[in-house]
């Protein structure tokens, strides 16, 4: 990140040098953007996404909101906006744009990803006590974070067409990621011994009915 | 003696006195005593003295002269036996064998004088120089020129083995030379016996039965080879003990078992119309047990007659149960089953000794198929239902145990007993309301046994009912006298049976509207029952009720058995000569379901038909009218009007009862799961599900599927996790 910084014509303000300049230039960001005092709510969200030139359902913002940790969907709070904008060490729009281009080479590490895909399950928990997502929310999630893995054109009809499940929770939501790396997109190598969910075993067997 | 004292040693030489020696002393004496041995062999020994030659040869051996004298010994003796090998070897045909046996037994004579006179030379030559003693020196040469003569060892062996052919084609031979001979054999010691004798046999025996077996199997069919295999197992045993070696009987057998069974035991089992399948089916126990005598003797045999035995079981057994004609009765099918096993046990135990693994054969086979069928465990439990109705009646007590003991044997092959129990309860609640248990003894007797066999656990509700019953009786008794005490007295006559919720099978929302005159008994009664039992709710369960009704009609009058539906809807018939379908049904509020059951055995049943239908048929429409049947007449005075149903279970309920058991199974499994990780704390996959079907299998045999589902409803509860490392293993959390 600090290399692609340094290519910059104007080079980005080094570690452990954050200005008062810097923290007030965030929270003007953050009041711009901002719906009321405590949070930039959807429609700021929306604007912030128009200004980076980007689409609310780019992966880029949501790899944005698990940078700053944000803990609702559609919400930046202040503490999150001001904590994880001086993390990413970006206090203009500007370097906000440029900086969404590293995040993405971040989660290309695999040990990162799993944390951001685990991220995505969690950050579309919208009300207490929920622990599910519905099959829409969660085949939405999965082609926005695992865009065009092999397996997921046909593990997303699966979903659509079969009627046990109406709602996926963690377990299976991070049991899929593991699949998605371990399983030959001919699912020749799936061994159903190795306690996968349910869900994906019955996957498999729907999947190679429909293979013969 | 001390041994500081130097010792003086005296030497004492022994006198000697010189003796005079005739240089031809060693040859004169030799001459002699080989003329001897000439004449000894020649059978004129009785002009010898033996003392003289034993002097003659004591002496030879003092004046060291033991060296020559063993030497001519050999030397002479062999010579004399090539001699006898010469005359052997001439003679013709049938007297080879005869002559051999007659030269053997000179020899062996001579050989015993020769010894008696070298005895010295036996007994101290022999032994310090390390030579063959003159027995065994004897027996030796004998061999090496006899039976290892190149002329005579073959013509021996063949002769041999001709004879022994003969005997087992049918002729009659001389087993008392053959006898002499292999004793001949054994006598030049195991070596001979087995090389020069009992390996050629052997081979050749393998022969003959190779092509024996090969001929058989394709003329006969298989009890008749066996037959035959047998007979000429027993000839071999009594061959051996004719004129063989002891030692070669179980190597005999072994050959001919092998090459009469072991290289045929496919073909034998297998054959058809006459293999193990076909003994089986025909009840062929002599032959059964023929074969399993022959098939244990040799390796895998019992394992092959045991597989095909349990293939054709469950072959048979699966078709049994899987017969959609079978399935129409029940008690038919499961008299089927038990007299299936019968058959088996009493073939078991008469031609199979009892073999263990035959029963365990048995044992597995019966519940591979037995649970083949989902409602084996529903037709059971009718045919429990149906002998404590009305089958064991006049039955003795031993006979009635009898049965129950082979219920409950099948019961043991059942892998989903909860399923059992669940029916059984349905049933034994419709027997207990209805009074129509024969005998409360046989009802308890079973509970008993499927305590012991199941906990306690399993049959509490059961025995929540019979407390229900004996209860309701002492309850009764007090209603009745209340009664009677307050002058309430009715000419309705109630019974009240105050069941327990949750022991009982009931049915939710099977409600109807009882006729007023009933219900102000019924009122009457609640009000009695919450006076003395407080904080208790009561319901009605109109479904499971019976009623004696009194009917006048124009020619008779009777008494009427009918079920409490069949009451409400009889009763309406006092205000009216013809109601609808429609009225009826607004009136009573029956289930439509059990409203058209019951109109239809009050309507549509020949005999019993105190209703009459219109239109005329033989179901019940919704467009139906009923009319009061007045002239209905019956021979008997009572009569039960019993309610058409299926005996079993319809489909839609069947699968009711399924959805109900699966539900009820959930806790279990999950308890169960649970159990295993609070004790484990870490278990991987494969074994919690085999701990879990572990504990569960007494009640039923969980699928593996259902309890990775319940594992993952646990995760998501979080009452588990998964490791983060290996994602087989799971952890208990709290």
């Amino acid at each position: 990140m600090r290399r692609s910084s340094r290519s910059q014509p104007t080079p980005a303000p080094s570690a452990g040098r954050t200005s008062r300049g810097d923290s007030e230039k965030v929270e003007a960001l953050f009041a711009h953007y901002a719906d009321d005092e405590a949070d930039i709510g959807p429609t700021g969200v929306e604007r912030l996404c128009d200004d980076l030139g980007i689409s609310t359902t780019d992966i880029r913002i949501l790899l944005l909101a698990w940078r700053l940790k944000a803990s609702r969907m559609g919400y930046f709070s202040r503490d999150e906006w001001r904590q994880g904008l001086k993390g990413l060490r970006v206090d203009s729009l500007d370097k906000l744009k440029r900086v969404l281009p590293s995040l993405q080479d971040e989660v290309a590490n695999p040990y990162t990803f799993k944390e951001f895909y685990q991220f995505a399950f969690r950050f579309c928990l919208t009300e207490p006590l929920q622990k599910t997502l519905d099959i829409e929310t969660a085949t939405v999630m999965l082609e926005l974070v695992l865009g065009t893995h092999p397996h997921l054109p046909t593990f997303v009809q699966f979903l659509q067409e079969q009627k046990e499940y109406k709602a996926i929770n963690l377990d299976q939501w991070t049991a899929f990621l593991r699949f998605c790396n371990e399983v030959k997109p001919d699912l020749s190598n799936y061994d159903e011994s190795q306690a996968w969910p349910l869900l994906l075993d019955n996957y498999v067997e729907w999947a190679k009915e429909k293979q013969h | 003696m001390s041994a500081s004292k130097p010792k003086k040693s005296f030497k004492i030489e022994p006198f000697k006195h010189k003796v005079e020696m005739d240089p031809d002393y060693a040859n004169n004496t030799w001459k002699v005593l080989e003329d001897a041995i000439h004449e000894i062999y020649n059978h004129n020994a009785s002009g010898l003295s033996f003392e003289e030659l034993y002097r003659s040869a004591y002496n030879m051996v003092l004046h060291k002269y033991g060296n020559k004298l063993y030497e001519g010994l050999t030397t002479t003796m062999t010579n004399q036996l090539q001699k006898v090998a010469g005359q052997i070897d001439a003679a013709q045909g049938d007297t080879f064998l005869e002559e051999l046996n007659l030269k053997w037994l000179d020899h062996n004579k001579s050989l015993q004088m020769i010894r008696d006179i070298l005895m010295y030379m036996d007994r101290t030559y022999v032994t310090n120089q390390n030579k063959v003693p003159v027995h065994e020196l004897g027996l030796n040469l004998w061999r090496d020129a006899i039976v290892r003569n190149g002329r005579i060892r073959d013509r021996l062996l063949k002769t041999l083995l001709d004879l022994v052919h003969k005997e087992r084609t049918g002729e009659v031979i001389n087993r008392g030379l053959m006898r002499n001979v292999t004793k001949m054999f054994v006598d030049l010691g195991q070596t001979v016996y087995l090389e020069d004798f009992e390996k050629p046999f052997l081979d050749a025996t393998a022969d003959f039965y190779k092509a024996e077996a090969q001929q058989f199997i394709s003329t006969s069919d298989c009890t008749d080879y066996l037959r035959k295999a047998e007979k000429r197992l027993n000839e071999e045993i009594e061959r051996v003990a004719h004129y063989l070696d002891q030692k070669t009987e179980s190597k005999l057998t072994t050959v001919v078992e092998r090459e009469m069974i072991g290289n045929h035991m496919k073909l034998l089992v297998e054959m058809e119309n006459s293999g193990l399948v076909s003994m089986l089916t025909n009840d062929k126990y002599e032959d059964l047990a023929r074969m399993y005598n022959l098939f244990r003797r040799v390796p895998t045999g019992l394992q092959t007659v045991r597989d095909l035995m349990t293939s054709h079981l469950r072959e048979t057994g699966k078709q049994l149960v899987t017969d959609p004609e079978r399935q129409r009765d029940p008690v038919e099918f499961v008299q089927r089953l038990l007299d299936e096993k019968d058959k088996y046990d009493r073939l078991i135990a008469q031609s199979f000794g009892n073999d263990k693994t035959f029963q365990n054969a048995l044992n597995s086979s019966f519940e591979f198929f037995i649970n083949l069928n989902t409602r084996s465990p529903e037709f059971i439990s009718l045919f429990v239902d149906d002998k404590l109705k009305k089958g064991l009646k006049g039955v003795s007590e031993e006979d009635v145990e009898g049965v129950l003991d082979k219920v409950m044997m099948l019961f043991r092959y059942l892998q989903e007993k909860d399923v059992f129990e669940k029916y059984y309860k349905q049933h034994l609640a419709k027997r207990l309301l209805s009074g129509r248990t024969v005998s409360d003894d046989a009802e308890r007797s079973l509970i008993v046994k499927l305590k012991t066999e199941c906990g306690y656990q399993f049959t509490s509700k059961l025995e929540g009912m019979f407390t229900d019953m004996k209860t309701s009786k002492d309850t009764m008794a007090a209603f009745q006298q209340k009664m009677v005490e307050e002058g309430n007295d009715s000419d309705i006559s109630l019974q009240v049976q105050v069941l327990t919720t949750g022991s009982w099978p009931t049915q939710p929302g099977a409600k109807a509207t009882l006729p007023p005159e009933i219900l102000e008994q019924c009122d009457k009664f609640k009000n009695f029952y919450l006076s003395t039992h407080t904080g208790r709710r009561l319901s009605w369960q109109t479904n499971m009720g019976t009623a004696d009704l009194r009917a006048t009609f124009a020619h008779s009058r009777h008494e009427l058995n009918v079920s409490t539906y069949q009451m409400c809807i009889l009763l309406l018939f006092n205000n009216a000569d013809a109601l609808s379908y429609q009225e009826i049904q607004a009136a009573t509020e029956i289930p439509v379901a059990d409203l058209k059951r019951n109109l239809q055995s009050l309507a549509c049943v020949k005999g019993r038909n105190v209703l009459r239908k219109e239109p005329v048929g033989k179901d019940v429409d919704e467009d139906d009218v009923f009319h009061f049947n007045d002239k209905f007449t019956n021979k008997l005075h009572k009569i039960k009007i019993g309610t058409v149903s299926a005996q079993k279970e319809s489909e839609p309920e069947k699968q009711e009862t399924r959805q109900k058991v699966e539900e009820d199974r959930k806790p279990q499994i999950e308890a169960a799961i649970v159990r295993i990780m609070k004790s484990r704390r870490l278990l991987d996959h494969n074994n919690i599900i085999s701990e879990v079907t572990k504990q569960l299998q007494s009640r039923f045999l969980p699928n593996p599927a259902v309890i990775k589902k319940r594992i993952e409803s646990l995760i998501e509860r979080e009452f588990l996790e998964r490791d983060k490392n290996d994602r087989r293993l799971y952890r208990y959390l709290a």
